[in-house]
C-alpha cells in the first residue's frame, strides 16, 4: 500500500460526525460516512459501519436528531441532524481538541 | 448520569427488538447506496457489492456495537456495581454490619409506626363504602355531640330515603358457663339493621331478620369468629346449637367473618329490644351508627335532619336548643389523644431515622475519605464523574436495600411485640400487619436514606478534588469532608437534643400525673366489676338484697378489712351526668350521679367534711337522700350563695333500674364529702351526687375490698364468698386500685415510654457519631499530635485541643437543638399536664443529658490522643 492512511484518532469520530452534520447540515449515514471519507481524501481508514454506534450515542447524548426520510434509492432511512445541544457541544469539543493538539504540539517542538 | 440519558437507554433497553430491526434496515440501505456509488465508478456488480461491504466494515461487530452503545452497558454497569458493591462490603464486614444494623434499626422502627399510623389514621375503613357509615347525634350546642334517645332514635331510623341502615349499639355484659364456673362475656345489644350498617356479611348463618329486635321476637345471638372457634372449637354445625347467656339459651344464626369483629371488646351480639316503658325522649343514651344511601352527601343528609328537627320541635320542648348532627363514622373511633399521640411517637420515630441517616453517612464519608485515593486513581483513568457517582451510590443502595430488608424482619418482630400492649388503645378497626402499602413505605424510608446517606457522601467524595487528593491521601486530614461529618454530627445532636427534651416534658408531665392526689385509697385495695343477670334479679329489691349479702359475704373474709358497692370505680367515671336544679332558681346545671352502698367512703377512705354519710336507713321508702362532694358545695355557694347545702333539698333526673326509665326525684343533701377523682386524674374535678345503692339499684356494679395483707392473697377467699352468695355469678375484671391507677394513666404512659426510648436511642445514635469523627480526626492527625508533643506540648494541651473540637460541635448542637425544641415541642401542648412546653428543666436537662453523652463519647478518642507516642508516630510516618 502506497498511501499512508490513519485509522480515525480515538475519541474523535463523535467531532468528526458533529462537524459534518453542522456543515452539511442533515443527511443520512452512508451520506455522513461518505463526507468524512471525501473530507479525509482517503487519509482515512473507515470502517463505514462504525458510524452508526457512534449515531446512537450521539443521539443518548441529545447531541443529533434523528427523522425518516427517503434515500436515492428510495429506501427509508434514517436523517439525522444537529440539535441546539449538539452545536454547543461542538464548540467544546472543537476547543478541547485545539487545546489537545496545541499542547502536543508545544511538546512536540520543546522535545526536539 | 443525566436522568434523561438514563431515561433514553432505559427506553432503548425495551425497545431492543424494534430498534434492532431499524439498523438492519439502516445497514441494508447504506450498503445499497455504497454498491449504486461503487457501480456509478464504473465496477462490476458484484464488485461493487464486495467493495461495499469491504469499506463498511464487519456488519455483526457494528450491530453488536451499536447495541452496546444503546443499552447493555447502562444494565452491565449497574450490575457490576452492585457486584462491587457487595464486595466492598464484605472486604470490610464490620462496617458492613455496623451500617446496615443501624439502617435496620432505622427502617424497621419506622415501618412498625407507620403501620399503625396507617392502621389508626389513613387505611380506609375494612368494610365496604365505609364513606357512607355515619355517627349520628343530638348535639346540645353545636360543638357537643350527645347520644339520644329511644324515641328520637326511632324517628331517625324512619328517614328511610337517607340511611340505608341506622342502629343503635349498647355495650352488654352476661354470664356463660365455662367447665361449671361462670364466666363474664362482653357483648352488644344492637338495632336489627347493625350489620348492615357495617355491610359485614356472615361466615355462616344470617344476620338478624328486620323482626327480631321487636318485643317477643325468639331470643337469637350472632357470635364472633372468636368466640366460635374458642368456645365451639370451630363446630360446623354451630347453627343448631344455643348460646347460655346468663342462663337462658339463645339459639346462635351467624358466626362473623375473622377480622375487625376480634379486634372489638365484644364476642356476641344480640338484638336490642326497646320495651314499651324504655320509649322516651328524656333518656339520652344512644349513640348510632348508620350507613347512607347510595350517592346521598352529608350535607343533604344534615338539611334533612334538620327539616326532621323542626318539625320534632312540639315533643323536644324540653330540648329546644338542641339540633342533630351527621359526622363521619371513621373519625369517630380514634380520639384526640390517642391521634396526637401517635403522631408523636411517628414524628420521634421518623427523627430516630434522620439520625439514623446522619450516621450511616457519617460512615460513608469516613469510608470514603479513606477511599479518596482509589477514587483519584480511577478518576485519572478516565472514569466519569457520573460514573464514579453512580458506583458509590450503587454501594449505598446494596446496604439500603439489605437494611431495608432486615429493617421489615425488625419491623415484623417490633409489631408482634406492641401489638398486645397497644390494642386495647386503638380502634376495633385497626389492623396492624405488613401489608404491600407498610412494605412500600418501607421502601420509601429506604430510598429516603439512600439519598441522605448515600447521595450527600457520594457527591462530596467525587467532586473534590480528586487530583489533590491522590498526593494528600496518604498524608491525612481532609479539610472539607470533615467539616461535613462535623455538620452532620451537629445536626445529629441537635435532633437528639429535641427528642430528648420531648421526652423530658412528656416524663415531668407524667411525674405530675402520678403526683395528683387521687382522693382515695390505692394501697391495699381490689377491685371487681360484676353484672346482675335481670332474669336473676329481675327487681330493685332482689339487688338491694345481693348488694347486702355479698358486703356481709366479703366482710367476713379473713384478710379482708372493709367491703363495699359501688356502681363505678374511682378514676373510672362519674357515670350518668344528670341535670339538676334547686328549688326557687330556674337554672339547671349537669352533675355526675354515682350510686354507692353505706360502706363505699368509709372502705375507700373518703372523709366526710360536713352533715353525714349514705347509712343503712338510706334504702327504698325511705325519703331519698344524696351527699354531695366539696366541688358541688363549692358550686351551690359560689352560684346560688348557698353556703351550708346539708339539709337543702335538691332535685334530680334519676336513672331507673334495668328497663325502668328514670325519673325526676327531689332528694335532700344530708352531707359533704372531700371529693375523689371520679374521672382520670388529668380531668377537673367533677360535680359529683352520691345517691344510695338502695334507692337507685344498678346491675352492672364495682365491689371493692380494703384488706389488711397483699388484696392478691384474699382473692380466693373474696372468690369462694361470692360463690356463696350467687354460685352463677361471674366475676368481670379483678384489679387492685393500683392497677386501675396505672390504667387511667396509660394514655400519658404509652407515648412517653417511646419517645424517652427513642430519645435514648437517637442520644446513644448522636453519641456514637461524635465519637465516630473524634475517633477519626484523631487518627488522621496522629502526625500532628505527634509533632507538636515532640516539639514540647504536654498531653494535657493534646487533651484540650481534641475535646475543645468535641465541645464545640455539642454547643453548636444544643444552640440548634433548644432552637428546634421551642419550635417544635409546642406540639406537645395538649399531651402535657400541669407542665409548660417550655419548661426549663426540661430544656436544662436535656442540654445536660446530652453533653454527658457527648462527652462520654469523647473520653475514648481523648484518652488515645493523649497517649500518642511521637516517636512511633514520627517514625511511622517517616
Amino acid at each position: 500500500m502506497s498511501e499512508q492512511k490513519t485509522d480515525v484518532p480515538y475519541g474523535t469520530l463523535d467531532l468528526l460526525i458533529l462537524k459534518t452534520l453542522d456543515t452539511m447540515g442533515p443527511m443520512h449515514g452512508y451520506r455522513i460516512a461518505r463526507r468524512i471519507e471525501q473530507v479525509a481524501e482517503n487519509l482515512l481508514r473507515l470502517n463505514q459501519g462504525s458510524i452508526y454506534p457512534a449515531l446512537v450515542r450521539l443521539e443518548e447524548q441529545g447531541w443529533i436528531r434523528t427523522h425518516w426520510g427517503m434515500s436515492e434509492t428510495n429506501r427509508k432511512v434514517k436523517f439525522y441532524s444537529l440539535t441546539r445541544a449538539g452545536t454547543r457541544q461542538l464548540r467544546v469539543a472543537v476547543a478541547n481538541w485545539e487545546r489537545t493538539a496545541a499542547l502536543v504540539a508545544r511538546f512536540l517542538e520543546a522535545e526536539s | 448520569m443525566k436522568p434523561r440519558f438514563a431515561a433514553a437507554r432505559l427506553l432503548a433497553l425495551i425497545r431492543k427488538r424494534r430498534l434492532d430491526r431499524e439498523l438492519e434496515d439502516e445497514i441494508l440501505a447504506h450498503l445499497e447506496l455504497a454498491e449504486k456509488d461503487a457501480m456509478a465508478a464504473g465496477l462490476s456488480p458484484e464488485e461493487a457489492r464486495r467493495q461495499a461491504l469491504r469499506s463498511f466494515g464487519g456488519i455483526q461487530q457494528i450491530k453488536e456495537d451499536h447495541r452496546d452503545q444503546r443499552s447493555v452497558r447502562w444494565v452491565e454497569n449497574l450490575w457490576r456495581d452492585v457486584r462491587y458493591g457487595m464486595a466492598s462490603l464484605a472486604r470490610d464486614p464490620g462496617f458492613a454490619a455496623v451500617t446496615i444494623a443501624l439502617l435496620a434499626l432505622g427502617i424497621g422502627a419506622n415501618t412498625a409506626m407507620f403501620s399503625i399510623v396507617d392502621a389508626v389514621l389513613l387505611k380506609p375503613l375494612p368494610f365496604p363504602e365505609p364513606e357512607r357509615m355515619v355517627r349520628v347525634w343530638e348535639t346540645p350546642t353545636p360543638a357537643d355531640r350527645n347520644g339520644t334517645t329511644t324515641l328520637t332514635f326511632l324517628d331517625w331510623k324512619r328517614q328511610s330515603e337517607i340511611f340505608e341502615a341506622l342502629s343503635v349499639e349498647s355495650p352488654v355484659r352476661a354470664a356463660v358457663e365455662t367447665n361449671g364456673s361462670p364466666v363474664r362475656l362482653s357483648g352488644k345489644l344492637v338495632s336489627a339493621d347493625y350489620f348492615q350498617v357495617f355491610g359485614v356479611k356472615p361466615q355462616i348463618g344470617r344476620t338478624f331478620a328486620p323482626g327480631e329486635d321487636q318485643p317477643g321476637a325468639a331470643p337469637v345471638v350472632v357470635i364472633s369468629y372468636s368466640l366460635w372457634q374458642s368456645r365451639f372449637g370451630g363446630d360446623p354445625g354451630v347453627l343448631n346449637r344455643d348460646l347460655k347467656l346468663d342462663g337462658k339459651p339463645h339459639r346462635i344464626i351467624a358466626v362473623l367473618p375473622p377480622g375487625s369483629f376480634d379486634r372489638d371488646e365484644a364476642v356476641f351480639w344480640k338484638p336490642l329490644i326497646f320495651a314499651p316503658e324504655q320509649l322516651n325522649r328524656i333518656q339520652h343514651m344512644y349513640n348510632p351508627v348508620g350507613r347512607l344511601r347510595p350517592g346521598v352527601s352529608l350535607m343533604q343528609v344534615q338539611a334533612k335532619m334538620n327539616l326532621l328537627r323542626a318539625s320534632l320541635a312540639g315533643v323536644l320542648a324540653d330540648y329546644k336548643d338542641w339540633g342533630f348532627a351527621v359526622d363521619p363514622y371513621a373519625p369517630s373511633l380514634v380520639g384526640d389523644t390517642l391521634r396526637r399521640s401517635i403522631y408523636l411517637v411517628f414524628g420521634a420515630v421518623v427523627m430516630v431515622l434522620l439520625i439514623t441517616s446522619a450516621n450511616v453517612a457519617n460512615l460513608v464519608l469516613a469510608k470514603g475519605a479513606t477511599r479518596q485515593k482509589e477514587m483519584a486513581v480511577r478518576a485519572a483513568l478516565g472514569a466519569s464523574r457520573g460514573r464514579l457517582i453512580a458506583q458509590l451510590l450503587t454501594e449505598s443502595l446494596v446496604s439500603c436495600v439489605l437494611g431495608g430488608v432486615a429493617g421489615v424482619f425488625v419491623a415484623y418482630l417490633l409489631l408482634h411485640a406492641i401489638t398486645p400492649l397497644v390494642a386495647a388503645s386503638l380502634p376495633f378497626t385497626a389492623d396492624l400487619r405488613l401489608d404491600p402499602r407498610v412494605l412500600g413505605f418501607a421502601a420509601v424510608a429506604a430510598m429516603a436514606v439512600l439519598i441522605l446517606a448515600g447521595l450527600l457522601p457520594s457527591l462530596k467524595t467525587s467532586l473534590s478534588k480528586l487530583s489533590s487528593s491522590l498526593n494528600q491521601a496518604a498524608r491525612g486530614s481532609s479539610g472539607s469532608s470533615a467539616a461535613m461529618r462535623r455538620t452532620i454530627v451537629i445536626g445529629e445532636v441537635a435532633i437528639s437534643v429535641v427528642l430528648i427534651c420531648g421526652a423530658a416534658l412528656l416524663f415531668m408531665s407524667l411525674a405530675k400525673l402520678q403526683q395528683v392526689d387521687a382522693g382515695v385509697r390505692i394501697d391495699h385495695v381490689i377491685t371487681m366489676s360484676t353484672d346482675l343477670p335481670p332474669a336473676a334479679y329481675p327487681t330493685p329489691e332482689s339487688a338491694t338484697r345481693f348488694y347486702d349479702a355479698i358486703v356481709q359475704g366479703l366482710g367476713s373474709v379473713s384478710g379482708v378489712e372493709q367491703a363495699a358497692v359501688t356502681h363505678k370505680l374511682p378514676l373510672q367515671d362519674a357515670g350518668w351526668g344528670e341535670g339538676m336544679t334547686m328549688p326557687g332558681t330556674a337554672e339547671g346545671f349537669n352533675v355526675g350521679v354515682k350510686p354507692v352502698d353505706p360502706w363505699y367512703f368509709g372502705t375507700m377512705q373518703i372523709p366526710l367534711e360536713s352533715g353525714r354519710g349514705i347509712e343503712d336507713r338510706d334504702r327504698a321508702g325511705a325519703p331519698p337522700v344524696t351527699v354531695i362532694n366539696q366541688e358541688l358545695a363549692r358550686y351551690l355557694s359560689s352560684k346560688f350563695g348557698i353556703a351550708n347545702p346539708v339539709g337543702r333539698i335538691a332535685r334530680i333526673a334519676l336513672p331507673g333500674y334495668g328497663s325502668i326509665p328514670e325519673s325526676l326525684v327531689n332528694v335532700q343533701i344530708v352531707g359533704v364529702i372531700r371529693s375523689e377523682h371520679t374521672s382520670e386524674l388529668q380531668e377537673p374535678q367533677r360535680r359529683i351526687a352520691y345517691v344510695p345503692m338502695a334507692q337507685m339499684p344498678q346491675q352492672d356494679i364495682n365491689l371493692v375490698v380494703r384488706t389488711q395483707i397483699d388484696p392478691l392473697a384474699v382473692m380466693s377467699g373474696i372468690r369462694e364468698a361470692v360463690r356463696q352468695v350467687d354460685p352463677h355469678l361471674p366475676l368481670g375484671e379483678v384489679r387492685t386500685m393500683e392497677q386501675v391507677k396505672e390504667q387511667s394513666m396509660l394514655w400519658a404512659k404509652q407515648p412517653t415510654w417511646v419517645v424517652g426510648a427513642f430519645a435514648g436511642i437517637a442520644a446513644l445514635l448522636a453519641a456514637l457519631g461524635l465519637y465516630g469523627v473524634l475517633a477519626h480526626a484523631v487518627t488522621q492527625q496522629r502526625r500532628e499530635i505527634g509533632i507538636r508533643m515532640a516539639l514540647g506540648a504536654r498531653p494535657g494541651d493534646v487533651v484540650s485541643h481534641t475535646l475543645r473540637s468535641a465541645l464545640s460541635m455539642l454547643a453548636v448542637g444544643l444552640a440548634a437543638g433548644l432552637a428546634g425544641s421551642f419550635a417544635l415541642t409546642r406540639a406537645l401542648k395538649s399531651l402535657l399536664f400541669q407542665v409548660s412546653a417550655l419548661n426549663p428543666a426540661a430544656l436544662a436537662a436535656a442540654c445536660v443529658l446530652m453533653t454527658l453523652a457527648g462527652i462520654l463519647a469523647a473520653l475514648i478518642p481523648v484518652s488515645r490522643a493523649a497517649a500518642t507516642d511521637p516517636m512511633t508516630v514520627l517514625r511511622d510516618e517517616g
